[in-house]
């Protein structure tokens, strides 16, 4: 080519740019002498200036929704269809699974965190429209621990920076209640402990809300005491047939499995019950016990809030009411009664003064409080003496027997065993 | 062994709740939620312009909680606000107050009587609706503090000791030392005095854990450093930092969590199926408390002694407002 030199071995100017792969070369065409070379590495700069497609880029993966992503959006939906919940949760569930799994910390996680990730999403949905799903049912459809469970969905809810509203308490009793099968006769249910639904949950949530108003429920763990105000309700319904059937049978027979404080905390909700009981004049001579509690509960709930306030002072009060005497009659009358301190209350006999409206933890007596350590006046900067220091250190007497017995211990463990 | 899960997996389910159907009987009243700002401030704000709008918000409610006010209380509560409004609050506002029939009283008194303050008579038969919790707190005067004071459980410090340490040998000629490399890549050594625990790594680093105060955290950490030094290492003691410091209180009346955590959303985290207390993250300063429903509070995360009692004396306003709700 003419202008671009000549071949110095032949003087030819027949030029030709070849390129040799990936170096680009100037050819004589007569001789085939290499007249100048490119350089066959790029400098950074050269690099930048080329225009070479990422390889995250080439193959779409920030488009495209990886499989993992999809394997957890499934799993999301068949929860949620498992669950049997409304349509719109799903769509709200899956963009809850999609909002966290932008997040490079749950993008890199490991499969079992996914996967319990599901079951966070369907539980914050659920939360959110009130539906009463606890941790625990979840846990068990995912085969997933508890603390497992719990250290994500505390994670996913600060992630996420989501308002979850608490479980809701009446909507689970409903829920909860309406799966004991003690509404129809069956070969293991016999007729005299078929309840009616709604008479059994009507009185389930008064003895709910008289727990929660004791303090009962504050602080723990919802579903037992449930249980226990369950049993209470159908006990009460009909107790001449059912007051010999424990908790524990009650559970079976209604095919329910028995959470374990589900019997605290029903000795709990009887000794209310039984303080409130003291204070209508005419159950109180009837010196009842936790048994014979149970015939009058239909009473006591029927007065809760008057007598709630009468048996209990409240705990919290800076200025404790003194217990002006309450009335000798309760609050309520029943049909053709009429409580009255002139009928044969002996003298002197009054109702109990009101205990402390406390929760439970509170009324046990307080373990004995080790003395507070004495205020030191250490300063940080104190001499250490020698000798305080010798003594944490090994004589070389205690070193060699330490290496001795070590080595021992190491030829026992390396004999092989015979075969 | 988890006992709480109890339902057979299906129970609950499949027996639906219809949605459509309210609870006959509400046992949660919900409670105005409310919750704004950053931090629950007891101290008095003396911008007026944020006076102003808030006696503008709270104007709207004033009719509301007359009727709840016995004549009696708004005159004492004109009293305390007009000796106060003298002293610190600015000419504008002042002179509302002093004008001020009961109506004009500034809110900023009246939340903090009424939820301590119920009428005698009546006991709230539902969590009465709470006032609103606003970061501009009444203006309590300074001697007004809980008279409780966190004790200090545990301070986590570390230290450099400024050279690679051979762990085997510091196992095989120290006492008080445990190594199990299988398990964890640090000697675990305790003394007695003060009664503290370190982790001691090959990189020369420490943690030392278990003291009560700063000060014992800091003897302890020099005693390591010592022992270590007499094995034969040259151990120094540079860049000692308190880490972490745990304290507790007992405000000695129970308190009710689920109110807590509606009216402090944002800050509050109740789980009661996860764990038994509140989990309140309070912002400024930058502390975790866990509140229990006895009363107990843990502060966690402080890194000077001043935060902690600072945390407590934040929260402690808001746990008085829950006293009353039963």
């Amino acid at each position: 080519m003419p202008g671009r030199g000549r071949c110095p071995d032949c003087g030819s100017t027949e030029l030709v740019e070849d390129s040799h792969y990936s170096q680009s070369q100037l050819v004589c065409s007569d001789c085939g002498c290499v007249v100048t070379e490119g350089v066959l590495t790029t400098t950074f700069s050269d690099e930048g200036n080329l225009r070479e497609v990422t390889y995250s880029r080439s193959t779409g993966e920030n488009e495209q929704i990886s499989r993992s992503q999809q394997r957890g959006l499934r799993r999301v939906r068949d929860l949620c269809r498992v669950l049997q919940l409304p349509p719109t949760f799903e769509d709200t569930a899956v963009a809850y699974y999609q909002q966290a799994y932008r997040h490079s910390g749950i993008r890199a996680a490991r499969l079992q965190k996914k996967e319990v990730l599901v079951g966070c999403c369907v539980l914050i949905t659920c939360r959110q429209h009130n539906w009463p799903l606890t941790m625990g049912a979840i846990c068990t459809l995912l085969y997933a621990d508890l603390d497992v469970f719990s250290s994500i969905y505390m994670q996913i809810v600060k992630l996420l920076g989501l308002d979850v509203p608490s479980l809701c308490l009446a909507e689970l009793v409903k829920t909860y209640c309406s799966s004991f099968k003690l509404f129809q006769a069956s070969p293991s249910v016999p007729a005299k402990y078929v309840e009616d639904k709604e008479k059994m949950l009507s009185r389930t949530l008064q003895l709910v809300e008289l727990a929660n108003e004791t303090w009962l429920v504050t602080g723990r763990h919802p579903l037992p005491v449930i249980t226990a105000a369950t049993f209470l309700a159908w006990q009460s319904l009909q107790p001449a047939d059912r007051l010999s059937c424990s908790l524990a049978r009650f559970c079976k027979l209604a095919n329910v499995d028995l959470p374990y404080p589900a019997s605290s905390r029903l000795q709990e909700l009887l000794a209310v019950l039984l303080r409130m009981a003291e204070q209508l004049a005419w159950l109180r001579v009837l010196r009842l016990d936790k048994r014979s509690v149970v015939k009058h509960i239909g009473d006591l709930l029927q007065h809760r809030h008057s007598l709630v306030r009468l048996a209990f002072r409240d705990g919290t009060a800076e200025v404790e009411t003194r217990g002006k005497e309450p009335p000798a009659w309760g609050q309520g009358q029943r049909e053709g009664e009429v409580g009255n301190n002139s009928l044969g209350l002996p003298q002197g006999k009054r109702p109990a003064s009101p205990a402390l409206l406390l929760p439970p933890c509170m009324l046990k007596p307080p373990k004995p409080i080790c003395p507070a350590p004495p205020v030191s006046t250490v300063t940080g900067d104190e001499n250490i003496s020698d000798s305080e220091i010798e003594q944490y250190l090994r004589t070389p007497q205690e070193v060699r027997d330490f290496q001795r017995a070590q080595a021992a211990r190491q030829a026992a463990t390396s004999v092989p065993n015979p075969p | 062994m988890d006992q709480n899960n109890s339902l057979p997996p299906y129970a609950q389910g499949l027996a639906s709740p219809q949605g459509a159907m309210t609870p006959g009987i509400p046992i949660f009243s919900p409670m105005m939620p409310y919750g704004t700002g950053l931090t629950p401030q007891p101290i008095q704000n003396t911008n007026s312009l944020s006076i102003l709008e808030e006696q503008q918000r709270q104007q709207q409610q004033q009719q509301q909680q007359q009727q709840q006010q016995q004549q009696q209380q708004q005159q004492q509560q004109q009293q305390q606000q007009q000796a106060v409004a003298a002293a610190a609050v600015q000419q504008s506002t002042s002179q509302q107050t002093t004008q001020g029939t009961s109506g004009q009283a500034p809110q900023l008194f009246h939340s903090q009587t009424l939820t301590t303050a119920p009428l005698p008579g009546t006991t709230p038969l539902y969590p009465s609706p709470v006032t609103p919790m606003t970061p501009i707190t009444p203006a309590t005067p300074a001697s007004e503090s809980s008279g409780i004071v966190p004790q200090l459980q545990n301070i986590v410090s570390t230290v450099n000791l400024g050279c690679k340490l051979d762990l085997k040998t510091i196992a095989l000629r120290a006492r008080n030392a445990e190594y199990n490399p299988k398990r964890f890549a640090a000697v675990i050594m305790r003394i007695r005095e003060p009664r503290t625990t370190a982790l001691i790594f090959s990189s020369g680093k420490m943690v030392c854990t278990g003291a009560k105060s700063e000060e014992q955290s800091r003897l302890a950490a020099r005693k390591y450093a010592r022992v270590v030094q007499k094995l034969g290492f040259p151990a120094k003691f540079l860049d000692f930092k308190i880490q972490n410091m745990v304290g507790s209180c007992d405000v000695k009346f129970p308190i009710r969590l689920e109110g807590l955590v509606l009216t402090h959303q944002q800050f509050s985290s109740y789980e009661p199926e996860l764990f038994p207390g509140l989990i309140y993250r309070m912002i400024k300063p930058r502390i975790v408390l866990l509140i229990f429903v006895s009363g107990k509070v843990v502060l966690t995360g402080a890194k000077v002694r001043a935060e902690i009692y600072e945390a407590f004396e934040n929260i402690y306003p808001i746990l008085k407002g829950f006293r009353k709700t039963t």
